[in-house]
């Protein structure tokens, strides 16, 4: 596999405030990488600042072997799904797809055709003609995510995406983007502070706190070999007294 | 290149706002303020005539204050926390003192208890209404809309669960009172109490119609100015008039940073009570009557020969009023209104967008622009106007009515586009630029089609406003551009006064009609 993406010493400071010291790590072609940390370890601002949404303080981002800081967000070629899905709620769930095919010359005229089809890959040909809010959350987000998808990026960037969702829909919504994945073979770079979310997911987990991180390996890797005491006593732990609880309530049931 | 040109628009935008502010507002107020430097301030404050006026209207307006927040308290609550029927209705019946000018209250008082009025002559009655109480009632008329909207805006969304932890814990009803609703209302109260005061203080319509020889500031300052032209002394008392308003704007903005509150709340359950409602349906029922007797005298008095003299029906007031240019007086003000409206509407969503979408330091100062000719009464407003703009180009022009209109009245609209759009997704304008959509567009398809509803409510607020305003415009106007409802005050001043209450009829009318568009429009963009 190729090197998609290449981020290099990549630095952000909001005031006097350091919020990324050093960013440094690489991402595949195809590959699935999760971004793990806490809230404010600076895990969106690394996202937002791939978009183009934000600019950094220093460091480059290597696209394909190009440097693509300095373009603007759509000419990057990349999809980001926001975590509160961020629809328009004027327009149909149609509308939603089509609305950004339709503002682009080359896609205009198969604007229809490639929204119904984006649609049907989401599971939500039949409500195409609701307004988003008479759908479920996870429906709202697969909108969201057809919408993404519909103009075809090279990389998708997901920012807690699911966190507004109960569990059941949460499990579901996991597997369905997997199957996404596969299909498209696109690179997805995914954002959450659940342990479980990202091992269940990833390829490889990138872990992070307060603006450096822990350790890029492999969900096998990170519990065989945790880089430092961080990952060790935060993540791990945490994922151990998990499946340790489950085992306990599996052994009672049994009795 | 495109983030470029973006920005550059952006920024010009910014820059016309700016100007606009600064010779809309700011200017006009250093002007006024400038002016007096001239004057001997000392000499008028300590005058025995402006001890008086200052005294009586503090007066006035407290007592006025008080009954018209205690009787909007009582059918805020009738309304929201009793079971009877026709709420809507009683509602509109509330709301429709608001959509004459002031001085038609006042007229509507004389018709019915001045000197020769028809409940004194009917009843034989002596009541002398000119004066304080005609002042208090015809305040407590125009200004009990408001407060009872306001109120009832309170009290929809007050929160229901504790009073129903309080149930559980057996606390009595004077103990929910003092513990729960006291302290939930405290603050809103102190906003409602201060608007209203406002409203009331500064207000000369009533005052000028009906208060004889109890003079109040802004008469005093009306007087001062058309008949002396005394602009420093009107100055002067434009000063002390700013000060309650202030206060209330200050008191506003506090309280609502904190209020904004996305707190869930449970609404309230009404239970069975007869009595309650029977007493409930003779308030509501009483009041009603009380605020549309009023209108509906001079409705009749419009079509009488010769107040008192001759009651019999006819129409020829009509030809009258047209035959003093009654029909060019009111297309002056069916134009003002419009332009005012859709002036009033784009600058309130630009402003706004620039407010709540786009952040910025440039936005706050903005923001704070906005709210305080909230804390600019009319009459100040125009003042400061006349002094401004007295020698340049736009003076003596419509355009001259419709900017000050327009920012007299802009601060109420504003906000509300300023709630709207700060409570849709703020990630929107993101999404377009992941999405290589411009802003331009995300305003157009996204953010103005989901703002439909504040969009027309804000057009009927400058609408209806500008159709019966008389304070501002009326140190503007001049016999080209005079608004109808001045002809209120100069029929008035003739003795005409079936003229003055066809007039007022005439404006209702079409206020009515405006309201029962907007009404019928939003009902059908639910559907």
């Amino acid at each position: 596999m190729s090197d998609k993406l290449v981020v290099k010493n990549l630095k952000k400071t909001f005031g006097k405030r350091e919020v990324l010291k050093d960013i440094n790590f690489t991402v595949k072609e195809g590959e699935f990488l999760s971004i793990l940390g806490p809230s404010g370890c600076g895990k969106t601002t690394i996202l937002r600042i791939l978009m183009g949404l934000e600019t950094q303080t220093a460091g480059e981002i290597h696209k394909d072997g190009e440097e693509i800081s300095k373009l603007v967000p759509a000419a990057r070629k990349m999809g980001f799904v926001f975590q509160n899905y961020a629809l328009f709620e004027n327009m149909t769930v149609l509308g939603n797809v089509e609305y950004a095919l339709k503002k682009r010359k080359e896609l205009k005229k198969d604007a229809r055709e490639i929204a119904e089809k984006m649609l049907d890959i989401v599971g939500l040909s039949e409500h195409k003609n609701r307004k988003p809010h008479k759908l479920s959350g996870g429906q709202q987000q697969r909108v969201a995510i057809a919408r993404t998808l519909a103009l075809n990026p090279d990389i998708i960037l997901f920012d807690e995406p699911m966190s507004a969702l109960d569990v059941d829909t949460r499990m579901t919504l996991r597997a369905e983007l997997k199957e996404l994945q596969k299909k498209f073979g696109t690179t997805m770079i995914y954002i959450t502070h659940d342990q479980e979310e990202a091992f269940a997911m990833s390829d490889r987990i990138m872990v992070m706190n307060e603006g450096i991180i822990h350790q890029i390996d492999t969900p096998k890797n990170i519990i065989d070999n945790p880089a430092d005491e961080y990952v060790e006593r935060f993540v791990i732990k945490n994922i151990k007294m998990k499946i340790d609880s489950l085992i306990q309530f599996v052994d009672t049931d049994k009795e | 290149m495109l983030k470029d040109r973006k920005i550059t628009i952006s920024s010009y935008v910014k820059i016309v706002l700016a100007i606009f502010w600064i010779f809309a507002i700011i200017l006009p107020l250093f002007k006024m303020l400038s002016n007096m430097a001239d004057v001997d301030v000392a000499k008028i404050v300590t005058s025995e005539r402006f001890a008086t006026a200052l005294k009586q209207s503090l007066t006035v307006s407290t007592v006025a204050t008080l009954v018209s927040v205690g009787i909007a308290g009582l059918l805020s609550w009738c309304v929201a926390r009793t079971g009877i029927r026709f709420k809507g209705i009683f509602s509109v019946l509330f709301s429709i003192p608001m959509l004459i000018p002031s001085i038609s209250h006042g007229m509507g008082l004389i018709i019915l208890l001045g000197s020769n009025g028809i409940l004194n002559k009917t009843f034989g009655w002596n009541i002398n209404i000119y004066g304080f109480s005609g002042i208090l009632l015809g305040s407590v008329m125009y200004s009990l809309p408001v407060a009872y909207l306001m109120l009832l805006d309170i009290l929809k969304f007050e929160d229901s669960t504790p009073y129903e932890a309080a149930e559980v814990l057996g606390l009595s009803k004077i103990d929910k009172f003092f513990t729960i609703t006291l302290p939930y209302l405290r603050k809103p109260l102190i906003s409602v109490f201060f608007a209203t005061f406002t409203m009331i203080i500064t207000d000369y319509g009533v005052p000028l119609m009906i208060g004889g020889k109890y003079n109040t500031l802004p008469v005093m300052m009306y007087q001062d100015v058309i008949g002396m032209l005394d602009f420093g002394k009107g100055s002067v008392i434009g000063m002390v008039l700013l000060v309650p308003a202030l206060i209330a704007c200050l008191l506003d903005i506090m309280n609502r940073d904190k209020g904004n509150s996305a707190f869930v709340t449970k609404a309230f359950k009404v239970k069975k009570n007869i009595f309650r409602d029977v007493f409930a349906y003779i308030v509501c029922g009483l009041v009603a009557f009380l605020l549309i007797l009023p209108i509906a005298t001079f409705t009749r008095v419009a079509f009488v020969e010769k107040y008192p003299i001759n009651m019999s029906f006819t129409f020829k007031n009509i030809e009258k009023a047209i035959n003093m240019n009654l029909t060019d007086y009111l297309s002056n003000s069916v134009i003002i209104a419009l332009v005012v409206s859709i002036v009033g509407v784009v600058l309130a969503i630009l402003t706004a967008y620039y407010t709540a979408r786009m952040k910025s330091k440039f936005s706050r100062v903005l923001h704070m622009l906005s709210i305080t000719s909230l804390a600019i009464p009319g009459l100040v407003l125009g003042l400061s106007y006349v002094m401004f703009f007295k020698k340049s180009f736009i003076y003596g022009t419509f355009a001259m009515l419709i900017l000050v209109n327009t920012m007299h009245f802009f601060s109420s609209p504003y906000l509300m586009m300023y709630n709207t759009f700060g409570k849709l997704n703020a990630n929107l304008e993101y999404v377009g630029k992941t999405l290589g959509i411009r802003r331009l567009f995300i305003l157009k398809d996204v953010l103005l089609p989901m703002s439909k509803e504040t969009i027309i409510e804000m057009f009927s607020y400058f609408f209806v406003n500008s159709m019966m305003t008389i304070s501002a415009v009326s140190f503007l106007a001049t016999m080209d551009t005079k608004p109808v409802a001045l002809m209120i005050t100069q029929f008035e001043g003739q003795m005409q006064l079936e003229c003055a209450a066809l007039v007022s009829v005439i404006i209702l009318m079409v206020n009515l009609v405006v309201k029962g568009i907007v009404f019928f429009t939003k009902r059908r963009m639910a559907r």
